[in-house]
């Protein structure tokens, strides 16, 4: 988590900060690029070979408690349940933080108006750098989970998780997170049941989550719970 | 104000020490080695580089480390410019000497960090410390920076000393100089030099893929199928602003088109390649409208990630078993057949030629597009979309537009490639290339042709010629379009927006406010009042 958290302060640093004034193309031409350097930066530093992670005995992948559904096994794992609780705790965590704290206040004062806050005493930058820190804390914690879970990783897995935890994120409601919550949720049962229950093949559950993003951005571009940024302001 | 610059440059030193660590760490350095050492002839290689090499790169970064420190202190007297640069190589050397201070500690140690760290071997520990024992490797490594960023203060104050004036003023001003010679001259003359300009191209286009071999003809001719795709991409980012991440995906639909109605497996169709070139353009064209037409209301970003929603989709679609039987899985379509011209097979040469007028049909649209009342619409709507709508422009129809020709562009390309390499695979259709076209016209230039063939060349011809830099080229891409959105986020070559031509005014001899104000006579005062 420590270091997803640095690389966020770094990454706002260098390929964040000085494009705040620019059109919005930029900045996301800049993300993107960063984020090829970053993906790169680790298959280099760590071969391109797919990984192992080894858990501790506790949450031996695979294995977890049986509840007998009509006659039939199923296993709810250890590991699916750690991340649940995990994620559950820290999104209180980070709920008290944006809701209780100054820094919070900090954060949605600079979100409404960078200018106002700014001339209400709020530093800008440092707020601004603190988000990504406690962002990238999140998504290292996300990477932990992902690799309990799954075993294996490699320096590109975090990609289509990205792009999930953007639609996660927009289904919700952007800015609001209660709402990302419930997205990721969303997403989640509907990616492991959607399949199964349409009838087609495991392989295109990423296909059903990108057609969810479609069609939330069509129809209700506030997302389930709602804030409206994603439609042209005017 | 003496702290300020030294801690700034200290600063710098600690940046470049940052860098250089990365750069070791993921061998950077070892690379770097072997280019230089191809030059000179020396073996050296990723896992044991020669020690020369490394140096050499060291020098390299030092020399570069104290240039950056002492160009930042402009206003500085000579001396102290140069204790800045001094401070840069110490603290970046500082850095330096740690890492390999560890390295010695884990070569003593006997530890092999090579389960964590893929390119830290024994060897190449050893050659970062210059194969020299203990604490002398540490030295030199923090000896080497020091010196060199010193060498580069020198050379930036040497630089700027008064006897080279002359010398420097003739260099920087070269190119301009150049470049108004060239535009000078009467309109006759302007007119040959025009002419002849052309026909040495046109004569260079119609030998040249003759000449040098099918290698060349294969390199040149996929820098032309990026070249038409750049264009088309430009037409959807460059002139009309709208950010589309997947276009990758049309280019899938109009190789596939191609493919499918021309390869024996999996339906042996044999349409020929002239009516599919057209299908998969208005296939491709097609696929464009379908995609806009829910997504007109959505905003830049979003747009962008919704786009790269739809490139994965089509690729995880051909990917898929679901569809295996149409368009063959994750094999591919094989045995396309090409074109064929008074009765043979296309050659590479053909194919060339093809391009080419693949190419110059794609300028000439383009051209014709951006100067023409659309593509006035479009830079209306890439400026400020509001306004735009505000002043009767229909947006809508015009994004439509846009996205519909620049598929089509996107189509032709996969048409004429599939045909070219006999295979279309779902492996080509990644985000990956979707971006190496959009880091072409962003390097290049957005929005107008010289940029796009540059960037074109540049992103594609170049590795071709750089196999070595091949595990760092993605890392490259990366940095570099960071780096030019920083610094020069309008590309290479930027485009130049149509100014209004007004007809010549000719303003009064003499006017400012205060004549003005001056010849209004103040109301006259009633002297009966």
């Amino acid at each position: 988590m420590t270091v997803a958290a640095l690389t966020g302060y770094f990454l706002e640093k260098i390929a964040y900060r000085p494009l705040r004034k620019a059109p919005r193309l930029v900045p996301l031409i800049s993300a993107i690029g960063a984020s090829i350097f970053l993906e790169n930066a680790v298959e280099l530093l760590f071969s391109p070979q797919l990984r192992n992670y080894t858990n501790p005995d506790i949450l031996h992948r695979g294995s977890g408690w049986t509840i007998v559904i009509n006659h039939s096994n199923v296993i709810v794992p250890y590991t699916g349940v750690f991340s649940f609780l995990l994620s559950a705790i820290l999104l209180v965590i980070v709920y008290t933080i944006v809701r209780k704290t100054r820094l919070g206040r900090a954060m949605r004062a600079v979100a409404l108006d960078k200018k106002t806050a700014a001339l209400m005493g709020v530093d800008v930058d440092s707020t601004i750098s603190q988000t990504f820190i406690l962002s990238g804390a999140l998504a290292g914690a996300a990477g932990v989970m992902f690799g309990i879970h799954n075993g294996l990783i490699y320096y590109y897995t975090g990609f289509i998780p990205g792009i999930k935890a953007f639609t996660a994120a927009v289904l919700g409601g952007i800015g609001n997170l209660p709402g990302a919550m419930l997205g990721g949720m969303f997403l989640g049962i509907v990616e492991s049941v959607g399949p199964a229950a349409l009838g087609i093949d495991f392989q295109l559950k990423d296909v059903l989550a990108f057609v969810i993003l479609i069609l939330v951005l069509i129809f209700k571009p506030s997302g389930l719970l709602g804030e409206s940024l994603a439609e042209e302001k005017l | 104000m003496k702290k300020t610059y030294l801690r700034q440059s200290f600063d710098t030193g600690i940046i470049f020490g940052i860098v250089h660590i990365f750069c070791v760490l993921i061998a950077f350095n070892a690379m770097l080695g072997s280019l230089l050492a191809k030059i000179v002839n020396v073996t050296s290689s990723l896992t044991s580089p020669a020690v020369g090499a490394l140096i050499a790169y060291a020098v390299i970064l030092g020399l570069w480390a104290g240039i950056a420190s002492a160009l930042r202190q402009r206003e500085l007297s000579d001396g102290k410019r140069l204790l800045a640069s001094l401070v840069t190589g110490s603290s970046s050397g500082l850095l330096a000497a740690v890492l390999v201070g560890i390295f010695q500690l884990m070569l003593i140690l006997n530890i092999n960090p090579r389960d964590y760290l893929t390119n830290l071997s024994l060897p190449f520990m050893q050659a970062c410390l210059y194969s020299l024992p203990g604490l002398l490797g540490i030295l030199a490594n923090f000896f080497t920076f020091l010196i060199s960023a010193f060498v580069g203060g020198l050379l930036v104050v040497g630089w700027n000393l008064h006897g080279f004036a002359s010398i420097r003023h003739q260099i920087n001003n070269a190119p301009k100089n150049w470049i108004a010679k060239l535009r000078s001259g009467s309109a006759k003359k302007q007119l040959i030099q025009k002419y002849v300009f052309y026909a040495l191209l046109f004569v260079l286009i119609a030998i040249l893929p003759l000449e040098w071999g099918s290698y060349w003809n294969y390199v040149i001719g996929t820098v032309g199928l990026y070249v038409i795709m750049g264009l088309g991409l430009n037409i959807i980012v460059g002139l009309s602003g709208q950010l589309v991440l997947g276009y990758i995906a049309f280019f899938a639909i109009g190789a596939y088109t191609m493919a499918l109605l021309n390869a024996p497996i999996p339906h042996n169709l044999m349409w020929g390649f002239w009516p599919a070139l057209v299908l998969a353009i208005l296939l491709a064209a097609l696929a464009g409208f379908l995609l806009g037409l829910p997504l007109m209301r959505l905003r830049g970003d979003y747009l962008a990630i919704v786009t790269l929603g739809f490139g994965e989709i089509i690729r995880i679609l051909l990917n898929s078993d679901l569809l295996t039987s149409f368009s063959g899985g994750p094999r591919g379509v094989q045995g396309i057949h090409g074109p064929t011209i008074f009765g043979q097979v296309f050659s590479d040469v053909n194919y060339m030629y093809l391009i080419i007028l693949a190419v110059a049909l794609a300028m000439y649209v383009y051209n014709r597009l951006q100067h023409s009342r659309t593509g006035r619409a479009w830079l209306a709507i890439r400026e400020d979309e509001t306004v735009a709508r505000a002043t009767g422009v229909n947006t809508n129809k015009y994004k439509l537009l846009a996205l519909v020709i620049g598929a089509g562009f996107a189509g032709l390309a996969g048409a004429i490639s599939a045909a070219m390499n006999q295979f279309i695979g779902p492996g080509d259709q990644s985000l990956m290339a979707s971006i190496n076209v959009l880091c072409e016209i962003i390097v290049g230039g957005m929005g107008n042709i010289p940029g796009t063939l540059l960037g074109a060349f540049a992103l594609k011809g170049l590795p071709e010629l750089l196999r070595e830099v091949e595990n760092f080229r993605m890392l490259a891409f990366g940095a570099l379009l960071v780096a030019m959105m920083i610094l020069r986020p309008e590309g290479l070559i930027p485009s130049q927006r149509p100014t209004l031509e007004l007809p010549e005014e000719t303003p009064p001899a003499t006017s400012s406010t205060l004549t003005d104000a001056a010849k209004i006579k103040p109301p006259e005062e009633n002297p009966h009042d």
